[in-house]
């Protein structure tokens, strides 16, 4: 007991989600069986320092460790042997399943009511209390003397209704699936209300305890990832792919009093340029003959909801019911269903997606070329950390891959204190540097030979980029007239438009759209002015974005600096043309150079559609009425976006017009008119159809996660742009509460609930993601726990972010490696490494090692016990240094060609974004703290509730009557 | 005696300004909402004429204190701090960037003022009248008129 009496403490102490390090080297712990409460929790909580455990330990089991912060303070001492319970067999399928020993739900007198899946044995939940009395015995052996009652970890067969979505394919530990199986009834007549149409998570509180617990293995969890509801595919299938528009729920509610019933946001995520996997790419028509066929009334175009009438002659619009004429070249008869003959010929009434080449009706001016205007800090920082020389060859090497060639366009400007322009023309040997120095009228030297074709001038640009690095290599400016550049650009590029890279360095601070230090100001955090730190602060940057969207500039801004530089400003300028943010505090060309060279070939290189306006439709009875994301409306229902590509999301938020529905399906259909880089104006069309649902049940059934969580991020991050952090997640928990509060009432009638917590089937990983969500950087805590830049970046990012990479970035992977390293058998066999683990740091084994990917950066964990052979053969000589100043490089061994392998995998799986490897060790304070540990959701940190608490905190709020 | 009568006359203009301007913001705004007009264009428009609104209405306002026309001075003081306000915290201007999101509150914002200057300009037409004839009655009896005198408050 001695030796850890002084770590009790220790897990209250961890406020800041740093745990303080208790060097307590691996002792010889006594035997675990015989250990006692508190060596349970003083193993396990203060950061894994795990004396090698004996291998009787049970690995899941310290997961109530980091809890423990319930408090209940002594453990009894028999508490350890509930640990070692094994989980009990499955029952056979259909076996009476007896009832757990839940107060609320007496285990006798109740003919076996349709258990929920989750009961584990409550014992084994929750840290009890340590007066072994009566009280204490009776729910003992009240669990003892009947059978554990937890029902089978596999998934039973579910019994299906219409609409229900079959259950998860992996549910790891099985507590997911559906409640509707079938329990033979022991007493006649009990059938009704045995299937319930709900999941449910019991809160039960252990008799004898005050304190409610929930079986930690049973909460769900997205190990899999984002799994896209299948359902809405399956009925309609002629939808367009789910990763160009998710709705989040496909049963449109069928009046207004519905609807406001529906707490979460009603509305679509879109995604208008996703990436196809080869073979799936969207078919591109040419109706030169007959123009596109659009309905009259309402612009729909033509899509494979349409129906043909009067033997061919007129087609009836969807969205709006008007019978248009059907065009005399596009005319095909009607075979004996009223299916037109040659509908195999024609991908537009077959496929939810196409792409339609468009006339000169859709031009207003000639499709511009793809153009690339880079404007570039050469101030002393920007020379300093080698950010140039990356962009300089960056740029060099991707000339060839720049789409659109021969058209393409490209110019260059750099600026300190003044600004200089380049002349590329074809006919020079070398470029012309232009110096401006007059900031207060600034004006474009050379009009002409600034933007030149890249192919007749390609010679000249090379030997710009050759000379650029050394060209400022002994700038001493400490000045940056990033306003005046930025008027510089506009004008330059207001002929054509195009794409606007920035390349910053610190704080603008000459000429018009200076910015003050502003972002460490403590005292401003928690009061009605915290908001504003997140709003730019000169308004001359929203007119500036304004500007650069109406004359078709996309920008995006990629921000160096170390020290404050006002993101939440220049953000803007991405935030309004459809542009992205990428910052890389305290850039170093030796640690970030790899990560921005990949990022900027991407930006440069991807696909992308110029001068781009969305617009989506919907049929009668429902109208979009808010939009979500990095653009411009250009009026209320078109969003300008200058430069799109694939990884750009859109969501917007869609209300009734009428009181009732009077349609049985609702149209959607998303028409992206844009400029392809082959010069090609083309119309890209996603068409969806979502049933009209009368019940709010139907409503969750249909419900889609993650298209719910990106619309409530985005919605949180919006309202932390005018109110406090605590509001935005305030106003996110309520929201939930909410709809949970709904979806409760809807069963609390027929069912006994008690001490349960039920959510739909396709819901259940949303309290976790709402969770993430509020310990998302963005929204998480206050002054001290994001710089502010860093905040903002997060939030412009989030804001553009598609479905899938923003639950990945929410609850990231987490997988074991060294198994996999150690393992001989093929290096191709990844099944060992795909199993993702929970986000908490009980997931965490000392003799293991670690990745953690967010999608955005990689961090490898070595844990304390890891073998050494493994550490040697990963980092070589290094391994005993301090993992700061290691980076992870390929070695001339197996392992680490594996895990170097591992990692490439992991990259190219998602290449928008280049995750850079940190290395942490475990103990190693405060990088793992800041790294890894704040990282992990599921657990309490800092003044944050874990998972466990959350739930708890959500259930009782959803148990309070309004 | 004669002043009173240009003076009311010179408030029943300025009010009609005030009111004109509002109608054409308003007709914009609806332009706008209906995608007549692009936001660049409304919000420019609607910008130019924003601050020379403050302004004029402060200075009616000034010039109803300065009369010692209390009751109409405290009925229009209200819009005058809240434009300043508006003023102080730069927030008096349309945004262009996210017009459409402002743009439900900006027509109640226009039409609760067109209500209001509509409720002012009724009031000054009266006073130009009561003044009018005050002068005609002076001019010709000589005496007051009671009910003028009432309502000068």
């Amino acid at each position: 007991m001695t030796p850890f009496s002084s770590s009790g403490p220790v897990v209250r102490s961890d406020a800041p989600g740093l745990r303080l390090s208790t060097p307590s080297p691996p002792q010889s712990a006594p035997p675990f069986s015989s250990s006692t409460g508190p060596v349970v929790r003083s193993e396990t909580a203060p950061g894994f320092r795990s004396p090698a455990p004996p291998p009787s330990y049970v690995p899941p089991s310290p997961t109530t460790a980091p809890f423990s912060g319930f408090p209940a303070p002594q453990f009894p001492s028999a508490q350890p042997r509930l640990w070692a319970h094994p989980p009990p067999p499955p029952p056979p399928a259909g076996g009476q399943v007896p009832p757990p020993p839940v107060p609320l739900r007496p285990p006798m007198g109740f003919p076996s009511p349709p258990q929920n899946v989750n009961y584990a044995p409550p014992t084994t939940n929750v840290p009890q209390p340590s007066f072994p009395g009566p009280g204490f015995i009776r729910p003992q052996s009240g669990a003892d003397s009947q059978p554990p009652a937890v029902q089978s970890p596999f998934p039973f067969v579910a019994q299906k209704g219409g609409y229900a979505p079959a259950p998860p394919v992996a549910a790891p530990l099985g507590f997911q699936s559906r409640d509707q199986m079938q329990h033979p009834s022991p007493g006649p007549g009990a059938i009704q209300g045995l299937v319930e149409d709900f999941n449910s998570l019991s809160i039960g509180s252990v008799p004898g305890s005050i304190e409610p617990g929930v079986d930690l293995k049973a909460l769900p969890r997205p190990l899999d990832g984002d799994v896209e509801p299948k359902l809405l595919a399956e009925t309609y299938p002629m939808n367009c792919n789910p990763r160009f528009l998710r709705l989040t729920t496909s049963g449109i509610p069928s009046s207004q009093s519905l609807a406001s019933r529906w707490h979460l946001p009603l509305g679509a995520v879109v995604c208008p340029l996703a990436e196809a996997p080869d073979g799936e790419e969207v078919p591109v028509i040419n109706f030169t003959s007959t123009g596109i066929i659009r309905c009259r009334r309402c612009r729909t175009y033509v899509n494979p909801y349409v129906t043909f009438t009067d033997a061919g002659r007129k087609w009836r619009c969807n969205l709006c019911s008007l019978l248009n004429d059907v065009p005399g070249e596009y005319f095909a008869h009607l075979d004996a269903t009223g299916r037109r003959i040659d509908l195999d010929q024609r991908p537009e009434l077959t496929q939810g997606s196409v792409e339609f080449v468009a006339p000169t009706e859709y031009m207003v001016r000639p499709p511009m070329p793809p153009l690339y205007f880079f404007l570039i800090d050469v101030s002393i920082c920007a020379v300093r950390s080698g950010m140039i020389e990356v962009v300089a060859k960056t740029i060099r090497s991707c000339l060839d891959k720049l789409p659109g060639f021969p058209r393409t366009q490209i110019g260059f400007a750099t600026f300190d204190s003044t600004i200089h322009f380049y002349n590329l023309k074809s006919s020079l040997t070398q470029p012309q540097m232009m110096v401006v120095s007059d900031l207060d009228d600034i004006f474009v030297p050379l009009p002409d030979d600034l933007l030149v074709n890249l192919s007749e001038s390609r010679i000249v640009v090379e030997t710009f980029l050759d000379s650029l690095p050394t060209m400022f290599q002994d700038n001493l400016n400490v000045e940056s007239a990033f306003g005046p550049a930025l008027k510089a650009s506009l004008m330059l590029m207001s002929q054509l438009g195009g794409k606007l890279l920035i390349f910053q360095n610190m704080l603008p601070s000459l000429g018009v759209g200076r910015l003050k230090l502003r972002g460490d100001d403590l005292r401003v955090y928690g009061t009605d002015k915290e908001h504003a730190l997140r709003l730019p602060e000169d308004p001359f940057y929203k007119q500036m974005a304004a500007d650069f969207t109406k004359f078709q500039i996309g920008v995006n801004i990629y921000a160096f600096s170390d020290k404050y530089t006002d993101i939440a400003s220049l953000g803007t300028l991405a935030k309004y043309t459809g542009g992205q943010v990428n910052y890389y505090p305290g850039f170093q060309s030796a640690i970030h150079g790899e990560k921005l060279r990949h990022e900027l070939a991407r930006d440069l290189t991807r696909e992308t559609a110029w001068e781009a306006v969305m617009r989506i439709r919907c049929g009668k009875g429902v109208r979009f009425t808010s939009y979500h994301g990095n653009f411009m409306l250009r009026s209320t229902d078109l969003l300008a976006l200058p430069a799109v590509d694939c990884d750009k999301a859109f969501a917007m938020q869609l209300s009734l017009e009428e009181a009732l529905m009077t349609t049985q399906t609702v149209y959607f259909q998303v028409a992206l008119l844009y400029t392809a880089s082959c010069g090609e104006r083309r119309i890209r069309v996603h068409t969806a159809a979502a049933p009209v649902v009368a019940d709010l049940g139907e409503m969750f059934r249909q419900a889609d996660t993650g298209a719910i969580v990106t619309l409530l991020s985005r919605l949180a991050i919006e309202k932390t742009l005018s109110s406090k952090l605590e509001d935005a997640r305030n106003s996110l928990q309520l929201r939930i509460v909410k709809a949970f509060k709904d979806y409760r009432n809807l069963y609390s009638v027929q069912h006994r609930l008690g001490g349960r917590i039920i959510y739909p089937e396709s819901l259940r990983f949303l309290l976790l993601y709402g969770l993430a969500l509020s310990k998302s950087i963005p929204l998480c805590g206050g002054y001290a726990d994001a710089a502010l830049d860093e905040r903002c970046t997060a939030g412009f990012t989030m804001m553009t972010l598609p479905v899938k990479k923003l639950l990945k970035l929410l609850y990231p992977n987490l997988i074991r490696l060294d198994e996999y390293l150690l393992k001989t058998s093929s290096p191709d066999d990844l099944s060992s490494i795909e199993k993702r683990l929970p986000l908490a740091a009980a997931s965490l084994d000392s003799r293991g090692l670690y990745l953690y990917d967010d999608g955005f950066r990689f961090v490898v964990w070595f844990g304390r016990a890891l073998s050494p052979d493994i550490a040697m053969n990963l980092l070589g000589p290094d391994c005993a240094a301090e993992l700061s100043k290691v980076t992870l490089s390929e070695r001339d061994n197996e392992t680490s060609r594996k895990l170097m392998k591992i990692i490439k995998k992991f990259r190219e799986s998602d290449p928008s974004y280049y995750p850079l490897c940190q290395l942490v060790r475990q103990g190693e304070q405060p990088r793992e703290g800041y790294l890894l540990l704040k990282n992990l959701v599921e657990d309490p940190m800092g003044g944050t509730s874990g998972y466990v608490e959350w739930i708890l905190q959500i259930h009782r709020q959803v148990q309070q009557n309004p | 005696m004669g002043w009173n009568l240009i003076f009311w006359v010179l408030c029943f203009f300025v009010d009609l300004a005030l009111l004109s301007s509002n109608f054409y913001q308003l007709v914009i705004l609806s332009d706008l909402e209906a995608d007549y007009l692009n936001p660049y264009e409304s919000s420019s428009r609607i910008n130019f004429l924003i601050v020379p609104e403050i302004v004029v209405h402060g200075l009616l306002c000034a010039l109803f204190l300065l009369t010692w026309h209390w009751f109409l001075f405290l009925i229009t003081l209200p819009l005058t701090c809240y434009a300043a306000m508006l003023y102080m915290k730069r927030k008096h201007l349309i945004d262009v960037t996210e017009v459409f999101r402002d743009l439900s509150f900006e027509k109640k914002y226009r039409l609760v003022k067109l209500g209001f200057y509509l409720l002012l300009l009724f009031i000054i037409i009266f006073r130009v009248f009561t003044a009018a004839k005050m002068s005609f009655y002076r001019s010709e009896s000589g005496e007051l008129d009671i009910r003028s005198a009432f309502l000068e408050f």
